[in-house]
């Protein structure tokens, strides 16, 4: 990449309606709106993963006691998250911390292009937000068998890491509890198509992100 | 539709593993291993709509009691889940009932080549599995507001009406009323994205559906039964 050529993966871009039924623009507006009437101490961002979180008994277990708010979105890649938080979803709340879940599905980005997108979310944040601390998760293992798909989000994963250690407003959580077993297989009791999490899989991610969570809350601030 | 034009939405083919994980694949040789291992008196073939149905409670409590499959993969067109079926996914089960839910994911096709393909999938079950009978569910509304795709899922839906009843061990249940409220809109209390259905979503559909397929499994004949084993 020249120092030319922008970064598609950190250029804010609305998801285009292919399909013709206008999904993504109406979740966005009811997020904007959301906002409006909740004063989320957390707040969710991402992709389907934390879409999906939102369906199941965890997120009312764990997460709703803790006035959160779920701005996930199916598909999204870093660079429509990135629209979406420049594009009001953060106009109209304060929350205490923003947990970051995006990068899987930015396909055909590389993992430096990935996280640059996901550091320009960050900094969004950050300029929107000044006083709330950014909780960045690390990107999960795909595919039943080792593909390259893993190897990259695990590169990205590494790079995150290491971007945001200097940043006293962000940290990075591997949420990984181990779902590639020892022969390399992802097994569909975790990952029902190798990617979304079952319930079983959500309960491995979101107890220990819950405990880390609440420890965020109780203390003032990092660094 | 001409008798000579191959329907596309009829033509089966295998999704390309276009990310490099090979997930549908994957999914797929699932599957039809599972069909060596179980012995489902119910199938479940569709799209998400299917797949994600087993995601949540309402699957273990209506559905699994009934000694059901579920061979839902997220994505999927009429072609995908003809392939599917056609290479393996059949081959090594009985159910009594098989429930089809595709179609919504048929971007490429029109409303009536659409139809066409899930009649000619009901067409394959019928044949494969003759004492079985199939259910087709009709297509949901989609999209916050009305657009072009939900009048597309309705006319997928009047064709299949028109249709179905041709085959003899098909049926046709429409469940698609229950979703848009009088304004126009749809809730995301009952599709959270406007497509994919919530927990609540499924329960306004579960239930007759679990209505149906009690039905017709109390109504298969003992002695067929025993045929089947
Ligand atoms: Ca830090």
């Amino acid at each position: 990449m020249s120092a030319e050529d922008p970064n598609p993966a950190a250029t804010p871009t609305p998801c285009q309606d292919t399909q013709g039924d206008g999904r993504w623009m109406s979740l966005h507006n009811r997020f904007v709106s959301d906002s409006k009437d909740k004063e989320p101490d957390v707040l969710f961002v991402g992709d389907s993963l934390i879409q999906l979180m939102h369906q199941f008994g965890i997120w009312r277990q764990l997460f709703s006691p803790l006035h959160a708010l779920n701005f996930g979105v199916g598909g999204d890649a870093t660079q429509h998250v990135l629209w979406r938080l420049t594009n009001g979803e953060l106009d109209n709340i304060s929350p205490k911390v923003v947990v970051l879940w995006v990068g899987t599905n930015n396909h055909g980005h590389t993992p430096e292009q990935i996280c640059s997108g996901i550091m320009a979310i960050v900094q969004v944040i950050k300029n929107k937000l000044p006083h709330a601390r950014t909780l960045i998760l690390g990107l999960l293992p795909r595919g039943k068998s080792p593909n390259p798909l893993r190897e990259r989000n695990a590169k990205v994963n590494k790079l995150v890491q290491e971007a945001v250690s200097s940043l006293p407003h962000a940290s990075f959580l591997n949420v990984d509890p181990g779902f590639v077993h020892s022969s390399g297989a992802i097994s569909h009791q975790d990952m029902y198509d190798y990617l979304h999490l079952t319930p079983q899989g959500y309960q491995a991610v979101c107890e220990p992100l819950h405990a880390h969570l609440k420890s965020m809350l109780e203390k003032p601030a990092e660094n | 539709m001409s008798g000579d034009e191959v329907n596309p939405a009829a033509v089966a083919q295998p999704v390309e593993d276009v990310h490099g994980d090979g997930r549908w694949l994957s999914q797929h040789t699932r599957f039809v291993q599972e069909c060596k291992d179980a012995e489902p008196d119910v199938l479940f073939v569709g799209d998400s709509m299917i797949q994600l149905m087993q995601q949540y409670e309402v699957w273990r409590d209506l559905f699994s009691p009934l000694h059901a499959l579920n061979f839902g993969i997220g994505g999927d067109t009429t072609c995908n889940v003809l392939w599917r079926l056609q290479n393996g996914e059949l081959d090594n089960i009985r159910p009594k009932v098989v429930v089809l839910w595709v179609g919504t994911n048929n971007h490429e096709h029109s409303a009536e080549q659409v139809a066409g393909g899930i009649l000619t999938i009901a067409e394959l079950l019928t044949s494969r599995l003759p004492k079985a009978k199939v259910v087709v569910l009709g297509l949901l509304p989609r999209g916050e507001r009305p657009n072009p795709l939900r009048e597309k899922n309705a006319a997928v839906n009047s064709f299949l009406r028109s249709w179905l009843p041709r085959l003899n061990h098909a049926q046709f249940l429409d469940v698609s009323g229950e979703f848009v409220h009088s304004d126009g809109t749809i809730s995301p209390q009952d599709m959270f994205d406007y497509l994919h259905l919530t927990q609540t979503g499924y329960r306004n559909l579960s239930k007759p559906l679990s209505d149906l397929l009690l039905q017709i499994l109390e109504d298969t004949p003992e002695e067929r039964r025993a045929s089947l084993i």
